[in-house]
Order: C-alpha cells, then structure tokens, then sequence
C-alpha cells in the first residue's frame, strides 16, 4: 500500500512541480513561501558557504540547488516520493550542480550522525512529517552548532481553514487545543503544532531558539496559482507562514 | 523624561479597578497558600513554570496589589520589590504586606523607567502587569538592564489569538476581528475611561527578546482547565472560549552571559 502522501505528491508532481522544477532551479536568489518572499528581507538563513546541507522532505530539489549556488559545500536531498526525485535528478543533470539525494522519510534518515551543519525544510518535513519524529532526527543528523531552518503554515491559517478544499477564512474553524495530526481532503497527511509546542518540542531536543518569523502576503502579491488555499489578501493581514530559526545546543 | 500619556490613562482605569474589585479581592490572594497562574488559577505545582527563587533577589514589574510577590518571598525569595504607577493598588499592596507580615519592598514607579541600580536582580517578573500595559521595547531592555547576567525574566500575558477574537464589547467568538498586521499598540476606551495595552505577536517578542539579550527558553500558550467556569471581574474570554484556544502565555527568558 502506497503511504498517502507520497500519492499525493506523485499526483501533485504529474500534475504542477514536475513543469516548474526548471524555473525554479533557474533562479539565482533564495526566496520563501508561496509569495516568494526573498531571503535578503526574510534573513532567516545562517552563511552556508563551505557549509553541509540536507534538506528534509526536498520535493523537486530546487531550494537546496540555491543552496548549492550560495557555496555549500555539500547538499543532500531527501524526499520519500520517487516521482518528485526523478524530476530533482533531471534538473540536478541539467543545472550541474552536483547534489546528492536520497529516497527516505524525514522521520528515519539513512545518514550517519552529526553530518550536516544546516538541515532546511520548507514546506517538507515542516509540514508532511511527524514533528515528534522528525525534529529528533534533525538534531541527530547536525553537528553540535548546527542550525536548523524551517517554513511551514501558520497555526492560524490552519486553525482558520476549513474542512472542505476551500480557501482560508476569518473564522477559527476548529480548537486550537490537541491539534497536531490532519487529513485534508485528497491530501497527504499533515502535522501541524502551535508556537508553545514547537518551543517545547525544539527545546526538549537541544535547540536553542534563535527566531521566528511570521509572514506577510507583500503589498502587489496575488494569490498563488495553485496553492489558493489561503489568499493575498487574508495573508496581507494575518501571517499565512512562519519560519522557525533554530541552532543545536553546541 | 514626561510621563507618557497611557501611563497616565492606565493608572487612572487601575485606579478605578482597584476600588471596583483588586482592593476587596486582595485578601484572598495574599492569603492564598498555592501559587497560582492567570484568569484560572492554574497551579504552578501543575505547570512547573518558575525557576528555583530560593535565596534570589526578584522584582515584578507592574505589581498591582502584589500577591505575585507575596507569593514568591513566602516560597523562599531573599528580596522581592514590586513596582507600579498607580498609588491606589501600592497603598493595598502595603496593608496587606503588613497584615501578613511577608517583608516585600514597593515602589511606584514606571516599569519603563525603574529607579534602580543595573545588575540587581535575579528573576524580573511580571504577570499581566508591564507584560501588558508597558511598551516591550522599554520595560523589556529595562529588565535587560535590572537582571544580573544569566538572569531570568518571566512574564504572563494575554495571547496574541485572544486579542484578535475578543471585542471591545460583547463576547469573545470565533470571528478574528482585527488583522495581525501591525498588531502592537492598543487603545481602548470604555465608559468613560482610556487604557492603552501591548499587545506585540510572538515573532515580534522574540525580536524584542534577542535583541535585548536574552535567549528563550520556554513559551507556553495556556488552555483553561475542563472545570474552569468563567472569571467574575475579567469575564472575557468565557472559560468556554479558552477550553479551545489558549488565552493565556507564559514566557521565560534568560539574559545571556555578557560576552567579554
């Protein structure tokens, strides 16, 4: 039996990533989030030149390629869907930039301990793994000082999303008491904790906070082609993704 | 420095509360013999929030009638000093400090602006107090500078999702009523009278916190308890609303070892 959310990306990569893998590669300039909001506004990235990268739940690949552009020094991907990491491999030929990948769950990595100084997730692990799980091997798969860098939805944008495929509203949809684990429908399964249970979580696993940052839909921003589950305009006043900035305990 | 104009508004709606309910309330809260957290009393014995004050020197910010202290020195505090500008609840904080002889020193004073000496203090404390009714930029970097290096500051607020959902009048729902963006400041007025609150998101108070030294060692959004029944005097949000989404948080910070 296929797990859920690997058919629910091999769908999602036939049908939108595997065509935009390309330009995305393309780019020169790391950005963020459905909105493309650039890392030179956001700073939420350490220097990563010289640096070893691996990137949980990498999907088509392209956020560590722009690693790889910024000087890293190694950059391993990781991603359980197939369909996604055929489409990496292609453009990673193609652009030449060298990185590895690896098929695995970001709940249980084969790589060895302390290996990477930066382990990056945007909307990967971030939101498709079980943080209880993944978060432990994030910090096994750092060296001491390592930093650690996620985006992932907002817990307000999904406290305000309904059950139905519809956009997000301005009304609290369900508890924010015990959420963690949701199905939406056709979808993956995904996680999805509250700021106190990340610090918890993070702290609990030797990381030190370092940032978050909440986003904003920028100013002449529209809403995403595909991802139309959230609009511009609620993201212009509610924040529709976050960052999680954190370093493991040296 | 001028007094600021909200200062002045706060002190005057304090003084209006503590004559309507935290005078007549004090009492009870001083006589109290668990430490207890926010609109529905949550026992510390529950939370293990604070750190050890055994033997330490605290303040508390914006100190009301002062059962926080109180509460602190009796469980082994060495010096506790509670500061807050409005006279009226200093006066009740006094009476009580003398009806059950517990020793706290009491300054009014603007917590933006304390008149003590730098590096005094092991643990700045405030609960619904600066944390909500100073600017975060000032009473923040003002416990910066009040702690001694590896320090510890806690404070308890309101949450940012209760300050989007709680109207001006009538109850709490599940409708976000104002947008987060620029979400910082608050005026309000009601009936008759002006208060002016801080209400900055967790990303900006992590800002705030990092770039006035301290690193975060715990954030905790508070849920009511399942047999909460709603507050008397601070009846918004109902227990019902809290049951569901925190209303509450309960922040510790550490002030970072000065790099030589």
């Amino acid at each position: 039996m296929t797990d859920p959310t690997v058919e629910a990306w091999t769908r999602a990569n036939a049908d939108y990533t595997d065509a935009r893998a390309e330009a995305a590669w393309a780019k020169d300039e790391v950005d963020w989030g459905v909105w493309h909001v650039p890392e030179s506004e956001l700073q939420a990235l350490p220097p990563v030149a010289g640096k070893d990268v691996v990137e949980l739940g990498c999907g088509t690949g392209y956020l560590g390629a722009w690693l790889k552009k910024l000087g890293a020094a190694r950059v391993v991907g990781v991603d359980p869907t197939p369909a996604q990491l055929e489409t990496a491999r292609r453009c990673n030929e193609r652009f030449g930039l060298g990185l590895e990948f690896v098929e695995a769950f970001a709940e249980d990595v084969p790589l060895p301990d302390a290996a990477f100084d930066l382990a990056v997730s945007e909307y990967g692990a971030s939101i498709w793994a079980d943080p209880n799980r993944w978060i432990p091997e994030a910090a096994r798969l750092l060296r001491p000082g390592g930093d650690l860098v996620f985006l992932r939805n907002s817990t307000l944008a999904i406290l305000c999303s309904p059950d139905e495929d519809l956009p997000t509203t301005e009304t609290l949809q369900r508890p924010q008491f015990g959420m963690y684990r949701f199905q939406w429908p056709d979808s993956g399964v995904e996680y999805h904790l509250p700021h106190g249970e990340w610090v918890r979580l993070l702290r609990a696993n030797g990381f030190e906070i370092l940032d978050l940052i909440e986003i904003q839909a920028p100013a002449d921003g529209e809403t995403h082609e595909r991802y139309d589950y959230v609009t511009a305009d609620w993201a212009r006043k509610w924040p529709a993704e976050e960052i999680w900035v954190a370093r493991k305990d040296a | 420095m001028p007094e600021s104009e909200y200062i002045e508004h706060n002190r005057a709606s304090w003084t209006v509360a503590n004559a309507a309910y935290t005078d007549g309330a004090a009492r009870e809260e001083w006589a109290r013999e668990e430490i207890v957290w926010g609109q529905w009393h949550i026992p510390e014995s529950e939370l293990s929030a604070l750190p050890d004050v055994v033997g330490k020197d605290v303040i508390e910010l914006g100190c009301g009638t002062a059962y926080f202290g109180a509460w602190l020195k009796r469980a082994g505090a060495r010096r506790v000093v509670g500061v807050d500008v409005t006279p009226a609840q200093l006066d009740t904080a006094r009476r009580m400090d003398e009806e059950f002889g517990v020793g706290l020193e009491l300054i009014e004073a603007n917590a933006e602006s304390v008149p003590l000496p730098d590096a005094s203090f092991d643990l700045v404390f405030s609960e619904y107090g600066a944390s909500i009714w100073c600017d975060p930029k000032l009473w923040i970097r003002e416990a910066a500078r009040l702690l001694r290096p590896g320090g510890v500051l806690q404070f308890f607020r309101g949450s940012t999702l209760r300050i989007l959902c709680v109207p001006e009048d009538g109850p709490a729902g599940d409708r976000l009523l104002m947008p987060q963006k620029d979400l910082y400041r608050l005026d309000w007025e009601e009936g008759g009278a002006a208060g002016t609150e801080f209400h900055p998101p967790a990303s900006v108070m992590f800002a705030i916190l990092r770039e006035n030294g301290f690193e975060l060692l715990d954030y905790r959004e508070l849920y009511a308890p399942d047999d909460a029944v709603t507050h008397e005097f601070y009846s918004e949000p109902t227990a019902e609303w809290a049951k569901q989404w925190p209303a509450e948080e309960l922040w510790r910070a550490r002030l970072r070892p000065r790099s030589s």
